[in-house]
């Protein structure tokens, strides 16, 4: 196969808008795709299509303005369900008996429409007041809940943070910038006047911190006493942050220089966990942890077990990836069951068992943000901008999501940040618009005999505002006999997104090895099974072809391949990073998944060298090959994360130290220079240009790095590096 | 009584019983009350280091012979002829040392050489929280003055407690900090060292002991807890300014959560830590009944009693031994440490005084009960221990006491706040009183007035005395301190008494000459409440009165079987005086109180001189009126009269009676009318008088002023010989009172007195 004829996605994720002409009752396929729109009506039909049957569900999607999903309050009426199979009324229900019954679109089911919401049918049959209706009309609607929503009133948005203050965490300056970022983010909290605020800072003893509001400034109060933590005080551990903002604030100022000097290198990270989890235990919330030594002291102890080479290729590999002790688990599901939600920062330049930790992000809900070797000066825009997102972002909390699907279909297994509460419900004690959700469907009968499928997604949160609220997504997709049908309809971000997943969690199980190869294992019976289907038409003989809805797959797999989680083995990636990549990737969205494994590649120099005005060429994107770069040229590799700025090895000099900002020879370690604005109009457009890239996806910050490419035997290096060839 | 004077000593008997039998027959055991840090006129203060015995180690003194010519000098205690050395070879009979001066029998020496470095005394306050907001107000400030009285030198530290202990870290600068302990848990050293950081990233040392900046912990790990006072007032102030109540919710019929023993124990294991050795004091501040913790003396459920005697008795209080074991090994940590315990406990309620009171007192701490931290007895006892003015305390730390004496004399104990060291030897007698069975005993914590009460047993027995030697007809006694005075400075005071002896018949009337009776009194007052607290089915009035009878058949003159023809010499005639009103006391009739006011009451006892003792035992009483000048009248109920005002002093408490004309007269505001400017006087006379002794006292008395038939007037009438009883055959005179009581009356007691000593 010639790798040049591959075809490359250069424009991204592309969302099957297109549906939306068929099904205009559809919900946006932003908040929910399946891997093919076309659901196959046999068991053996689906035993042919090889690939994942299954959906991708980002319940939050932000949407552009005027798109945003409309919110209905049926006051004291209620919701209208299906009183079998509690379906949310929406689109496609049918209204029958002059209005005064509506079948259910998943279970058949006649309801009688309530009094309240009776409404005279048109002529053809729909109910006349439709237009007013946004239940009736769109896919995404989010209903005001009543109190039989709620087990307890509303909880307050609450922002809990555990933070390591040992040496490294110091000494890095780390402790610094996330004082000063939360306190940054004081104002724009959500949920003000209601919202609460509480910090427990930890080395080999925890301190708790209480910010009563009547007093003048913080009081440290420190527990050591690991095997039996316990609570100093019964309150004002966690406070309402407007009555308690100048102790908050006092706190914040305080705490950088709190433990400057300290020489303390242990980590009771357990104890302190345990802590901050009976401290929250009553209401809940957002549990921030700022990590930066390997858990030592107490229970939840960790030891180095990441830079064994043996274990790699032998039947025990995966255990690297797992995590080691049961305490992780077990806390995580006792955070879940009182709805908190656990985001793990962790900075450590040493092994720090992130599969350990990572495992409380993963049944909570939360997300595991992995700034290995933590450098102040490369790093701390994008902590900072990255911590300043999570914390002023909408965030839905003590939340539970569940997807029904009309009869003959089941959704088997969910993939993603949760705790499974029972077959189908998903509990999510916070969730917000940068998480989506993996699920794979079955067939439950051998023949399907109905037309269309139905789906609906309901996502059952407290806004920071404290309303109880339902997100509901509704979409259809059409039953087929047909594989052709299935491959035509097929969606391929949604699979890659799935396959993605399912790798990751093969390599949980599996040696990475065993991992890929399932996946191409799939990969190759699926483009048989197409070539099987068309062979005969078309006398292709030995030629590989794929279907036009499925042209890039074979590009992402093998990318999926060189993904930082699933790439090579023991020396290919750090331990940490690979289980930070797979927690990472078992949340993204589907266009932050592929952008992460195809990244965007653009060619710069032009944009440095003349004044361009804005917005007037876009960046092209490059294909991914060596041949795509000039040494000549001056090129950003974006995947969303980083960006990498590739200089050419023929570049003139002062462009070069117009970027760096210095004379570069004095520079022989290009991975620390930071790439900041310099006073020179090159440095000023690369800046914007970054910039602009930025502006794309709000939902995370690249950090840039610079990689010079100087002699011809270290360019062929970097560039296998940098750019993943296609090979087979 | 010039004896006190000059060498701060008081004995029973001055002229001893030269034998064992002798002495057995005395009744009142050979027994000395010592102060050892009584200010002694013109003493002198050496700078050098005294001169030893070579072999008995005791101390060159006036009793010692000296020969000029061979320099040499033969200890009094063990005849040892020692050579003088090289410094002392000046010597002669008129260049002596001060040591050698016939009058300096009581010196000090502040040697240089001995003593090292000056320490910063140390101050670790332990302060309550669980209580009224009221209470915490009058304590913080209490506290805030005190700390500013506190020496410029002197360390402090601070640990609040209530559910849980907080040791704060007032080194910490940046906010307020503190580590926090359970209350139900029990920490030993080494959790605290742990769990308190000492070591945080360093490497531990993995040998030996760790005390103290000397060996191990550095200067500025001690540095957190413990800063000078110049430094720390600020932060002490801000912590003390936001000091909350303890923060745990107490339901309605439960007790607060606290945890005395807990935090106690914590307190004496960082001191043990930081500065062992050096003397520090930790000052507690307790406000109610420790419910929490190993130490605990009452549960948490309201409707359970705090124990009283008649519980004590009869071993119904089962977490008083529990308690009390936990406070022995308490005061054996601060013993070993050099550290004292003071226990300031203000609350309506017991606080656990009974169960403290074997750790204040063997560290010789100070002890105030009062009411409320609002309260006089407490605002002002505390200002007095810092106060460094004309009636400052006098505080110095780290005691070591030593006793030498002839060797016909053993030592079978000291009653007083004084711990063993546990150094025996043959000095040591084999019936045990008190701390005994030991020749050295520590005094963590003294001041000027702490006085022990040694017990001595002649071992001397009779018989022909043939090989006497030639000075035999004199026993010596030498009494050694050693103390960090408190300008920190180590220093040696050296008393050296000699007392004769006499055996055989007619020694009675030498003996009777040399009976003190007040020193007497205040002895056997220590001597029954140690019995009563000590022995099993101690019958207190049983063994007085035996005690009584036995001395009056012995030294009384009489017919036998005459009741009448009864007297005692001028030497012993108020001791059954003494006797009657110590059976009468608080010391004795302890059901009228409760086991905290006991174990408070015997506390002070046994740490004060015999001239307080004696005002605690029987009160003094003085008389106002027009007709004469203030004098003192016998304390019984007819010195009330209608136009008198009284003074009681009763060392614990101060009374000032008004007679019922006396309140009306000052009611209708006379004393404001010049022209009765004599009734103002006589108004102001017994008040100027009560706050002159409230001056000179500590802890600070309680002021009750009162008028005849007010409800006050009990203090006054408790105090009284009930010679005028409801059931009495003579009515009292006109504006005189009566006593409703059934105990007997001094008059009935002595007639009983007399027909039992004649028998
Ligand atoms: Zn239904
Ligand atoms: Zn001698």
């Amino acid at each position: 196969v010639d790798a040049k004829s591959l075809p490359r996605p250069l424009n991204g994720d592309e969302e099957p808008i297109k549906l939306l002409e068929m099904y205009p009752f559809n919900c946006h396929p932003r908040f929910m795709r399946l891997t093919t729109h076309a659901i196959p009506n046999s068991q053996s039909l689906l035993s042919r299509w090889h690939l994942p049957l299954g959906a991708v569900v980002h319940p939050l999607a932000e949407a552009p303005d005027g798109e945003e999903v409309p919110i209905v309050n049926f006051g004291p009426a209620g919701i209208i369900r299906c009183r079998r199979c509690r379906t949310y009324v929406n689109p496609y229900v049918t209204f029958t008996d002059a209005g005064r019954k509506w079948r259910c679109n998943l279970c058949s089911l006649l309801n009688d429409v309530p009094g309240e919401y009776y409404c005279a049918l048109d002529a053809t049959g729909r109910r006349c007041d439709l237009d007013q209706r946004p239940e009736l009309s769109k896919g995404s609607v989010e209903f005001v809940a009543s109190t039989e929503y709620m087990v307890r009133p509303p909880m307050p948005p609450l922002y809990f943070f555990l933070i390591d203050v040992s040496v490294s965490a110091v000494c890095s300056g780390l402790l610094e910038i996330v004082a000063k970022t939360i306190k940054s983010c004081l104002d724009d909290l959500p949920g003000f006047p209601r919202t609460q605020i509480g910090f427990i800072t930890f080395d080999s003893t925890l301190h708790f911190h209480n910010l009563k509001s009547s007093l003048t400034q913080p009081q440290m109060l420190v527990v050591a006493d690991l095997d039996d933590v316990f609570l100093p005080l019964p309150d004002d551990l966690l406070v309402n942050l407007s009555d308690s903002r100048h102790v908050v604030d006092a706190f914040l100022d305080s705490l950088p220089s709190m433990f400057q000097g300290t020489s303390n290198v242990e980590s009771a990270f357990g104890p302190a966990l345990k802590a901050a989890f009976m401290v929250m235990s009553q209401l809940g919330g957002k549990l921030l942890i700022f990590q930066s030594t390997l858990p030592s002291l107490g229970v939840g102890r960790l030891r180095l077990r990441g830079d064994d080479l043996r274990m790699y290729g032998t039947d025990k590999e995966h255990t690297l990836r797992l995590p080691e002790d049961p305490f992780y688990k077990q806390m995580a599901a006792e955070f879940t069951k009182n709805q908190i939600a656990v985001d793990i920062y962790a900075f450590s330049e040493k092994y720090s068992d992130i599969a350990s930790l990572g495992s409380l992000a993963k049944y909570t809900g939360g997300q595991v943000y992995h700034h290995p070797s933590f450098q102040t000066a490369v790093h701390q825009e994008k902590l900072r901008y990255e911590l300043a997102r999570n914390l002023t972002r909408e965030t839905a909390w003590e939340a539970v999501m569940r997807i029904r699907c009309g009869k003959g279909v089941r959704f088997t297994t969910y993939h993603g940040h949760f705790m499974l509460r029972s077959t189908d419900l998903l509990a999510l004690p916070a969730v917000d618009c940068d998480k989506a959700f993996a699920m794979q469907l079955s067939l439950e009968e051998t023949l399907m005999t109905t037309q269309t499928v139905y789906f609906q997604v309901a996502l059952l949160y407290t806004s920071s505002s404290g309303e109880r609220r339902i997100r509901v997504h509704t979409t259809a997709a059409p039953v087929v006999a047909d594989l052709s049908e299935m491959y035509r309809q097929a969606d391929t971000g949604a699979i890659v997104s799935l396959l993605g997943r399912l790798a990751i969690e093969n390599s949980l199980s599996q040696k990475l090895e065993d991992a890929r190869q399932s996946l191409q294992l799939k990969l190759v019976k699926s483009l048989k099974e197409y070539r099987n289907l068309y062979v005969v038409q078309h006398r292709l003989g030995g030629r590989l072809i794929f279907p036009e809805s499925l042209k890039f797959l074979p590009l992402y797999v093998l990318s999926l391949f060189k993904s930082v989680a699933l790439r090579g083995g023991y020396a290919d990636s750090p331990l940490d990073e690979r289980c930070a990549a797979g927690y990472n990737m078992m949340i993204l969205p589907i266009s932050r998944m592929l952008k992460l494994i195809y990244p965007g590649l653009f060619r710069i120099d032009e944009n440095l060298l003349k004044d361009l005005k804005e917005g007037q060429e876009p960046l092209r994107q490059l294909p991914l090959s060596a041949q795509s770069l000039d040494p000549k040229g001056v090129y950003v590799l974006d995947d969303g994360f980083n960006f990498i700025i590739w200089l050419g090895r023929m570049l003139s000099s002062d462009l070069l130290n117009n970027i760096v900002g210095v004379e570069l020879a004095s520079f022989p370690d290009l991975s620390r220079v930071v790439v900041c604005e310099h006073d020179n109009e090159i440095s000023k457009r690369l800046m914007r240009v970054l910039k602009e890239l930025r502006a794309k996806d709000p939902s995370s910050y690249q950090s840039c790095r610079l990689w010079l490419c100087r002699l011809d035997s270290s360019s062929i290096q970097a560039i296998t590096r940098l750019v993943k060839m296609v090979t087979t | 009584l010039d004896l006190e004077t000059q060498d701060g000593v008081r004995m029973t008997w001055n002229m001893l019983p030269g034998t064992k039998q002798e002495a057995l027959g005395c009744v009142i055991p050979v027994a000395a009350i010592y102060t050892p840090l009584k200010p002694i006129p013109d003493m002198p203060v050496l700078p050098y280091s005294p001169l030893r015995c070579r072999i008995c180690r005791s101390i060159l003194n006036p009793f010692s012979i000296v020969d000029y010519v061979a320099k040499i000098w033969v200890c009094p205690f063990c005849f040892q002829r020692n050579h003088f050395p090289q410094h002392y070879l000046s010597i002669s009979e008129d260049n002596l040392p001060a040591e050698l001066f016939p009058q300096y029998t009581t010196i000090e020496y502040a040697s240089s050489i001995e003593t090292g470095s000056k320490m910063p005394s140390v101050f670790l306050f332990v302060v309550d929280t669980c209580m009224i907001e009221e209470e915490i107000v009058f304590l913080k400030s209490a506290l805030s003055q005190a700390i500013e009285l506190l020496p410029e030198n002197s360390l402090v530290g601070l640990i609040t407690f209530g559910t849980y202990v907080q040791v704060h870290e007032l080194g910490f600068g940046h906010m307020p900090k503190s580590y926090v302990f359970k209350g139900s848990k029990e920490y030993t050293k080494e959790q605290l060292l742990d769990q308190m950081c000492f070591f945080a990233g360093k490497p531990r040392p993995n040998v030996g002991v760790i005390a103290g900046p000397r060996d191990g912990l550095s200067s500025e790990s001690v540095g957190r807890f413990l800063l000078p006072a110049s430094e720390c007032e600020f932060v002490l102030n801000s912590v003390l300014e936001e000091l909350q109540r303890d923060p745990w919710p107490v339901p309605a019929d439960q007790r607060a959560s606290r945890c005395t023993s807990t935090a106690l124990s914590i307190a004496a294991s960082l001191l043990g830590l930081c500065v062992p050795g050096t003397g520090a004091r930790i000052m507690a501040f307790v406000g109610g009944p420790s419910t929490e913790g190993i130490g605990s003396i009452v549960t948490k459920n309201l409707s359970e009693p705090i124990r009283s005697h008649k519980d004590l008795d009869k071993g119904a209080a089962p977490l008083y031994n529990k308690a009390v074991k936990f406070y022995e090994a308490l005061s054996k940590q601060l013993v070993h440490q050099g550290h004292v315990l003071d226990l300031f406990a203000c609350a309506l309620d017991q606080v656990g005084v009974a169960e403290l009171k074997v750790a204040v007192e063997r560290t010789g701490g100070i002890v105030v009960l009062a009411e409320s931290f609002g309260h006089s007895v407490f605002k002002d006892s505390l200002r007095r221990i810092f106060q460094s003015a004309e009636y400052d305390l006098g505080l110095a730390f780290n005691g070591v006491f030593e006793v030498n004496c002839s060797k016909d004399l053993k030592v079978q104990g000291i009653i007083g706040p004084c711990a063993s060291l546990d150094k025996k030897g043959p000095l040591c007698a084999e019936t045990i009183v008190g701390q005994g069975n030991t020749s050295a005993w520590k005094m963590c914590g003294l001041d000027k007035k702490t006085s022990l009460c040694l017990i001595f047993e002649i071992v001397k027995k009779d018989g022909p005395e043939t090989n006497t030697q030639p000075t035999s007809n004199q026993f010596y006694f030498q009494f050694l301190t050693y103390y960090q005075h408190n300008d920190g400075q180590m220093r040696l005071r050296a008393t050296t008494l000699s007392r004769r002896w006499v055996a055989g018949p007619g020694s009675t009337q030498d003996l009777v000459s040399g009976f003190d009776q007040e020193a007497a009194a205040a002895v056997m007052a220590r001597l029954v409440s140690f019995k009563m607290e000590t022995e099993a089915d101690f019958d207190p009035i049983r063994w007085l009165d035996r005690s009584l009878i036995r001395l009056c058949s012995k030294f009384g003159d009489y017919q036998k079987d005459s009741p009448s023809s009864f007297s005692l010499s001028p030497r012993l005639s108020i001791f059954p005086q003494f006797m009657f009103h110590l059976r009468r006391s608080q010391f004795v009739q302890v059901f009228n109180n409760s086991p905290d006011e006991t174990a408070y009451y015997r506390m002070i006892l046994n740490r004060e001189n015999v001239a307080n003792a004696v005002v605690m035992i029987q009160p003094s009483l003085i008389s106002y009126s027009f007709h004469s000048a203030p004098e003192p009248v016998l304390l019984d109920v007819t010195a009330i009269a209608a136009d008198r005002l009284l003074l009681l002093d009763s060392y614990f408490t101060v009374v000032v009676f008004h007679g019922i004309s006396i309140a009306q007269w000052r009611n209708a505001g006379y004393q404001n009318q010049p022209e009765h400017e004599t009734f103002a006087h006589l108004l102001q006379a017994p008040c100027d008088e009560a706050n002159a002794i409230t001056k000179e006292r500590f802890p600070v008395p309680r002021l009750v002023v009162c008028d005849q038939h007010g409800s006050q007037a009990r203090f006054l009438l408790v105090k009284l010989n009930p010679s005028v009883t409801y059931n009495s055959d003579n009515p009292p005179p006109p504006g005189g009172d009566i006593i409703f009581t059934d105990d007997v009356s001094f008059q009935v007691f002595l007639d009983h007195l007399q027909r039992l000593a004649v028998q």
